[in-house]
């Protein structure tokens, strides 16, 4: 099976989970984003050429079930992607907790640029004090979702992302 | 170990910035409403919306679980809301048994005339907010198949919930009443007046009337709306009909405005709690209404003064 083909398979798992799921299981009121957490992943694993296309393709994905106009969290997510992937380049030891880390710092920014670019384009209401509560609950649950979903993206990605592991 | 990318660099960043483009280009489009735009997304939604059912049968169990687990206080809190509202209820059943006439106008008020005359569909709601910023937006299982277009007004047996958003072929998003940015325009049954309100950010039950509405001249308390009164939409607005909204509880002078009056109403649903929902198969003007403007225009039965430069 080709690396494009488990991506999506991937992908859409993460989706129907989100649609499933994470609809009635919250945590204080918030869902984690499994799309953005693979967008994170995609980035870490693979480098900022390839990992932006991965970023970019859930961020559309999860886009077309989110009220904002189609492309913010691609966009987001694209942004947050390469900058994932450039701080990666400069890390000599990688490690469980930095990856956790990584994925904790991205995921609530991911949270943050979502609403503020949504902000931006005709959706103010997503601008709120609120933002940074549900970034940091985003954060930490993504985190503590990492030792379940890296095995899960190493497989989609054909075992690329060993080499940094 | 992190292996050295080198010229990769470049790339990354060429191709980041062929995806922001992309990106912005897509925003674009779909805010200028592109319709193949808008009918690709509708197509995917409806591919995966089969997927999606069986996915959600399969994960219901845990989802299940975990709400009995987790929301058993909210739960063991709404039972007692029920129980409270029922006292309340029977008790109001006996005030109304002393004061029949008063109960007659309260129904002729409350009676939902619109349902009769206006073709609706009852829909289920298959799911809440997906993500973590729509807490406002439910998906339901009717969609254009069924008649269902945008604008269309969404209700229960107790008054308005919200407003079509988004159709696809077999299931729409609603956005609730709860959404502080869904301005309504309502009448109120009691002195016929107009105005524009909204629900409150931090109390989703309460409605507040912040426009459109003057305090009555002479601070004359009899020209208030009756607290007992019930507030209905207004047939010129978005809405097709006049559909129950609440009860007023609060009438007061705006503090920032010596003469505008606000209106506090205690919605008659609790949109947080839906299972089925009904859509009113009629489109309403699909745009806020606007604020009545003072005439420009000089009325008819004013004299005009002659210019006594051209008698000369």
């Amino acid at each position: 099976m080709s690396v494009p083909i488990r991506l999506g398979l991937v992908m859409l798992a993460a989706l129907l989970v989100q649609l499933t799921v994470f609809v009635d299981v919250r945590f204080f009121g918030v869902a984690p984003e499994l799309l953005s957490l693979l967008a994170v992943f995609g980035a870490f694993f693979i480098g900022p050429e390839r990992g932006l296309l991965v970023a970019f393709g859930a961020g559309l994905l999860w886009d077309v079930y989110l009220p904002t106009p189609l492309g913010v969290t691609a966009f987001t997510l694209a942004l947050i992607a390469y900058a994932v992937a450039r701080f990666n380049e400069g890390l000599f030891h990688d490690s469980r907790l930095q990856l956790a880390v990584v994925v904790f710092v991205a995921s609530g920014m991911a949270v943050l640029g979502y609403a503020l670019i949504g902000g931006i384009m005709g959706s103010p209401e997503l601008l709120r004090i609120d933002m940074f509560r549900i970034a940091l609950i985003v954060g930490i649950l993504h985190a503590l979702l990492t030792p379940l979903v890296s095995p899960v993206m190493m497989w989609a990605l054909g075992g690329e992302g060993t080499m940094r592991r | 170990m992190v292996l050295p990318q080198g010229g990769g660099s470049d790339r990354g960043r060429r191709r980041l910035v062929l995806l922001v483009l992309t990106a912005i280009t897509l925003l674009s489009l779909d805010l200028s409403g592109f319709g193949p735009l808008g009918a690709a997304q509708r197509w995917v939604r409806d591919l995966l919306h089969p997927i999606a059912e069986v996915a959600g049968f399969v994960a219901s169990p845990f989802a299940n679980t975990w709400n009995a687990i987790f929301d058993y206080d909210d739960l063991a809190a709404e039972r007692d809301q029920l129980r409270e509202e029922l006292d309340n209820a029977l008790g109001a059943q006996l005030a109304a048994e002393a004061e029949r006439a008063a109960f007659r106008r309260l129904l002729e008020a409350t009676e939902i005339t619109y349902l009769p005359t206006i073709p609706t569909v009852t829909a289920t709601v298959v799911r809440t907010a997906v993500g973590n910023f729509d807490e406002h937006v439910i998906t339901i299982d009717k969609g254009t198949n069924h008649g269902i277009r945008p604008g269309m007004a969404v209700v229960t047996g107790a008054g308005l919930v919200g407003r079509v958003e988004r159709v696809d072929a077999i299931t729409a998003s609603v956005q609730l009443l709860s959404d502080a940015n869904l301005v309504i325009g309502v009448r109120l049954a009691a002195t016929d007046e107009v105005g524009l309100g909204h629900t409150l950010p931090d109390d989703v039950r309460t409605f507040v009337i912040d426009r459109g509405l003057e305090w009555p001249e002479g601070d004359d308390g009899s020209l208030l709306p009756a607290l007992d009164s019930v507030v209905v939409t207004a047939a010129s607005s978005r809405y097709p009909a006049e559909i129950p909204l609440g009860r007023i509880t609060d009438v007061y002078l705006d503090p920032e405005n010596d003469i505008a009056m606000i209106v506090e109403v205690e919605l008659a649903n609790d949109v947080r709690d839906l299972s089925y929902v009904t859509v009113l198969i009629a489109s309403g003007v699909d745009q806020v209404p606007l604020e009545p403007t003072p005439s420009t225009s000089i009325p008819l039965d004013i004299e005009v003064p002659q210019d006594p430069e051209s008698d000369r």
